[in-house]
């Protein structure tokens, strides 16, 4: 038996009035930064052997990125929907997400992008880890197998890491992973056509609602406004030098030189 | 967006976008200019199944209906008219009359390379002396035993200077008329067909349009294409689904002249304010985008019918018609938009402009579709 890897993935508001968010298939898109993840699952399946299963959480109006996530060559989507797990927040997201991940045991990875294109908050991955007891580095961006351990690198502020995790371990994945593969014609067409999303709701998951939606997120969004930057254009005067002596005054006030 | 589309359809123009946006767009301006057909490009194109969109899984196409070749197709052309042209008169008028045509030896043999791009295809029917009139072909292809003897000389070959694989449309019995037309399938290398030299066009520069010229060329027997004698229902039947792919082609260069100057008018400031803020060019952006959505919901209907297996020739006949028009009005009205920067070559929309033109030319001009648009007129209110 091979690998068993579960991708999370979501789908991202990529159209947004002032007003409210509206989600349909033409505002949304499947996140960006899930694509290495994805594309880090797939190859790995492919040169170990095993299966990847898509995971996302949304309305059914979203279900097509498992589709698309199953164009690439994933072998399941899994969609949790329900409307009690609207206005979920990260934590209610990853407590959904890990009671799914829970029900489809036996698995050895589960991967998450770094960070979603919209709300780019980051923990769904972290929190998901904590909930399912699992080892996990972030921002990974190589592995390699050693027998039944995994070493994977990650560089962070210039360094680079390198971590040996036993299996089942949680893995959010760097961009620079992985180039995500473009879609064949084919695989669109078999898994739009071809292939069945799974639906999974609260009750299939043996989650207590208090947990998951409204009651079960402690935070909230309290506004959302735009934020404008002014530029502006100051000029130096003086001799050559004293502008020099000027400019380097300037950059270290803005504190982005000692 | 379009409500006529499904989510794979949307996926489908999802990811063939991304794909063009990041390999072909980077090009699109240098392979005009230097009139080079992209091999690296088409090579991953043919891997991604976009020279065989509805080719039969089992003969190693993507099996998909014709409103997603007709969104592949536009989106193709959106980034590079070349590119588009050679997809869509591939998967059209080549690979399709194979699939409906020939016997299932011809499609093993011919199709999969096709559907892979490992083998371009082409559709020679045009003369120096024959082109909306194709019954007047002089090429002839006479039978000697297990072959024939093929003389053709077939001009303005779209893909013609890559093409493995040629519908020739001959004339198999001279003296029959158009009863007197069939087609045989040339491969390049075949002693006595002769690729001529490239031709020096206004637009589509990435396509390597040239004659084809066959001398005494033997064709053994088993290439005929469909019967001997119906060469023109052939191609008039690969030519009504050929109408659709050439109509999401004008559609995606109108629709990428129409974004370019939605950009410009936004950006061009002009007497103290963006050019999109005066009326007049309001009204040509108003126009051009009516007018693009207007010939996409044709060209998308036209699909659907078809995929339905109700009739079709009419509304594709009408699409074709009418988006080849509003592309040159469209991209007529980018160059005016933009300005003398529209007319320079360091603005894409030039190219847009010398691309639309020919889609009221090729694979049926606007003159003719107007024949047979108005012949089914006539013949609904006899």
């Amino acid at each position: 038996m091979g690998l068993h890897i579960i991708v999370c993935i979501k789908s991202v508001i990529t159209k947004a009035p002032e007003n409210g968010i509206v989600r349909s298939a033409d505002t949304a898109a499947l996140n960006p930064f899930d694509r290495p993840a994805l594309e880090v699952a797939i190859s790995m399946a492919e040169k170990q052997g095993g299966t990847v299963t898509a995971v996302s959480m949304g309305p059914p109006s979203c279900a097509f990125i498992l589709n698309e996530a199953m164009a690439m060559g994933a072998d399941r989507g899994i969609l949790l929907s329900d409307p009690r797990l609207a206005d979920s927040d990260t934590l209610a997201t990853s407590t959904a997400l890990a009671a799914a991940i829970k029900k489809l045991a036996p698995f050895d990875l589960v991967l998450f992008g770094t960070r979603t294109y919209d709300s780019d908050t980051g923990q769904v991955g972290p929190q998901t880890a904590v909930l399912l007891d699992a080892p996990l580095v972030t921002g990974v961006s190589g592995f390699e197998f050693i027998d039944t351990r995994l070493r994977v690198d990650r560089t962070i502020d210039g360094f680079g890491e390198e971590y040996e995790l036993s299996l089942p371990a949680a893995l959010t994945i760097n961009p620079s992973a992985a180039a995500p593969r473009d879609l064949l014609l084919r695989g669109i067409e078999e898994s739009f056509t071809g292939k069945e999303i799974e639906i999974l709701a609260l009750d299939d998951l043996g989650i207590d609602p208090r947990t998951v939606g409204n009651s079960g997120s402690p935070t909230r969004v309290l506004s959302l406004t735009r934020v404008t930057r002014e530029r502006k254009c100051e000029f130096l005067t003086g001799t050559m030098d004293e502008q020099a002596e000027e400019l380097v005054e300037f950059i270290k006030k803005s504190g982005l030189i000692g | 967006m379009n409500t006529l589309l499904t989510e794979k359809n949307r996926a489908v123009r999802r990811s063939v976008r991304a794909f063009c946006e990041r390999e072909i767009t980077p090009i699109a301006g240098e392979i005009d200019r230097e009139a080079r057909f992209p091999w690296e490009v088409v090579e991953m194109m043919g891997k991604l199944g976009y020279f065989g969109i509805q080719v039969p899984k089992t003969l190693g196409g993507a099996g998909m209906d014709t409103l997603s070749y007709v969104i592949t197709i536009e989106e193709i052309s959106r980034v590079c008219a070349s590119l588009g042209l050679c997809a869509t008169v591939h998967n059209s008028v080549v690979v399709y009359p194979l699939l409906a045509f020939g016997t299932e030896e011809q499609k093993e043999r011919w199709v999969p390379q096709l559907a892979r791009a490992e083998k371009i295809g082409a559709f020679c029917l045009t003369e120096p002396n024959a082109g909306s009139d194709a019954a007047g072909i002089e090429a002839t292809a006479i039978r000697s035993g297990d072959h024939f003897v093929v003389n053709a000389n077939k001009v303005f070959v779209t893909n013609g200077g890559v093409a493995d694989i040629c519908l020739l449309f001959v004339k198999t019995d001279p003296n029959a008329g158009h009863r007197g037309i069939s087609v045989v399938v040339a491969e390049r290398g075949t002693p006595g067909f002769v690729v001529g030299d490239v031709e020096d066009l206004c637009g589509m520069r990435a396509n390597p349009v040239s004659s084809i010229r066959l001398y005494d060329c033997s064709i053994p027997a088993h290439n005929l294409l469909g019967q001997e004698g119906r060469g023109l229902q052939i191609g008039l039947t690969a030519l009504d689904t050929g109408r659709i792919g050439i109509a999401a082609q004008a559609v995606g260069i109108a629709q990428a002249a129409l974004e370019e100057s939605g950009q410009y008018a936004n950006q061009r400031q002009q007497f103290g304010v963006s050019i999109g803020r005066h009326q007049s060019v309001q009204s040509m952006l108003a126009t051009m985008a009516t007018q693009v959505e207007a010939a996409r919901l044709m060209v998308y209907r036209a699909a659907i019918l078809r995929d339905q297996g109700k009739p079709f020739s009419q509304a594709a006949a009408m699409a074709k018609l009418y988006a080849s028009e509003i592309s040159s009005t469209v991209t007529d009205m980018a160059v005016q938009i933009h300005g003398a920067y529209g007319y320079s070559k360091a603005y894409a929309v030039e190219r847009y402009y010398r691309d639309a033109r020919v889609t009221r030319i090729y694979e049926g001009t606007s003159e003719i579709h107007r024949m047979v648009i108005a012949r089914g007129v006539l013949d609904e209110y006899k």
